[in-house]
């Protein structure tokens, strides 16, 4: 993820109609957007769909974001809510359908130690694993999750310590004993 | 297994390249450069908040100066000293979280920290709102007589709840340009401060003191405009 100072300037110009600033944000935050959205249990193809639909509400809302604030949190605010819309709406389709798409299409293993990320996130309850995600995988500060989540530091805190004591006990049971 | 061999795990896996489709993000450009044109961002925070503050305050005080501001006349000093800088507090906290609701990533309150659970959700504010005026009445109102209750509380409801509406659609469209990414929360705080400005008018106008009139009938005001607010949100598809 890049550093948020790099993006800010991109945004502003972004703001001012500039699209190369709009294509560079777009390159610069997708594969992290991609993957936050991967690590929700959503397919590739799915993943995809989110991220498309995320731009494009990126795009609508541009001027809600305040030149000198952070980027990332703004952006990731504008993500989970899209997650958590099309996830209202694929459970309506889905109880009508009876479809379940669930299972990724892609998982991401950790050569060194063999662990699987999403396997290991799936144990989380979704509050937990959004937090996680966002301050381990995203990069995001404390602070920026706060933000991004609407809810105070020390709520996170909190979401990320319950989320490691699972993370420990999944880990330990799966052998991990470092 | 601790914490930072946690980490090490979580690190090393989000590591991992993560490739997303180039035809994607050059499709996601393309769509974006199609109607790509400048945009003003919004006001600070702190100058949309003061015009809500302004706004909710005005239209208070053009409803009590047209029914006769008959409460404040005869409040005594302190009174008037604790009440209405207490509803001006009040009613910037709820403006600010108006504003931070309408805002992705919206503001985050630092100083002094115990009130950050506050600012970050509105129902937690309103309901801070209420035990706090709820004590402001219990300290200036003793006189606990139930005369005329219910029929001198309906119109006080009703005429704090008439002014609350045109609030709640100023304050609505003064944020229309925002962006809430919880419904509901937003409504929540917009119908807040609309019941604020209803309860300003109550005050300003009702010279009914009697303890229990003030709790339950002015008080009702603020809930019942922030449950319309979340209820209206939650109706509306689009922001």
């Amino acid at each position: 993820m890049p550093p948020d100072a790099e993006l800010e300037p991109l945004m502003v110009r972004y703001q001012q109609g500039d699209l190369s600033a709009a294509s560079e944000l777009v390159a610069r935050l997708s594969p992290a957007l991609h993957r936050f959205f991967m690590t929700q249990f959503v397919s590739r193809r799915y993943a995809d769909d989110l991220l498309q639909e995320t731009w494009l509400r990126i795009h609508e809302v541009r001027h809600t974001y305040r030149p000198g604030e952070p980027v990332l949190p703004w952006l990731y605010a504008i993500a989970r809510h899209i997650r958590v819309d099309q996830y209202r709406k694929a459970r309506r389709v889905e109880s009508r359908e009876q479809q379940v798409e669930r299972l990724p299409e892609t998982t991401t293993v950790d050569r060194a130690t063999g662990v699987d990320l999403d396997a290991l996130l799936a144990g989380l309850p979704e509050s937990q694993r959004e937090v996680v995600v966002m301050l381990k995988v995203s990069g995001l500060s404390l602070e920026e999750v706060a933000r991004a989540t609407r809810s105070s530091v020390g709520s996170v805190k909190q979401k990320a310590h319950r989320a490691y004591d699972k993370l420990r006990e999944l880990l330990t049971s799966a052998g991990f004993s470092k | 297994m601790k914490d930072p061999n946690i980490d090490e795990i979580l690190d090393r896996a989000a590591k991992a390249p993560h490739q997303v489709d180039p035809a994607l993000l050059g499709r996601i450009s393309a769509s974006l450069g199609a109607t790509m044109r400048p945009v003003r961002p919004l006001l600070p925070a702190a100058q949309l908040a003061a015009l809500l503050l302004l706004t909710s305050a005005g239209i208070a005080l053009v409803f009590a100066f047209a029914l006769g501001t008959f409460g404040i006349q005869k409040m005594d000093v302190a009174e008037i000293g604790s009440i209405f800088p207490a509803l001006g507090i009040f009613t910037w906290l709820v403006a600010l979280v108006c504003v931070a609701e309408m805002t992705p990533g919206g503001l985050r309150w630092k100083n002094p920290s115990i009130m950050e659970p506050l600012m970050t959700n509105p129902a937690m504010l309103l309901l801070a709102v209420l035990v706090l005026w709820l004590t402001i009445d219990a300290i200036f109102f003793h006189d606990y007589a139930m005369d005329f209750f219910v029929s001198q509380g309906i119109p006080c409801l009703r005429a704090g709840l008439i002014v609350a509406i045109p609030t709640g659609i100023a304050a609505w469209l003064l944020l229309g340009r925002g962006f809430a990414v919880n419904r509901t929360a937003a409504g929540v705080a917009a119908g807040t401060l609309a019941g604020l400005a209803g309860l300003l008018m109550l005050e300003l106008h009702c010279p009914n003191f009697h303890a229990l009139h003030i709790m339950v009938w002015h008080t009702a005001v603020v809930p019942i405009s922030g449950l319309a607010g979340a209820l209206l949100a939650r109706l509306n598809p689009h922001r």
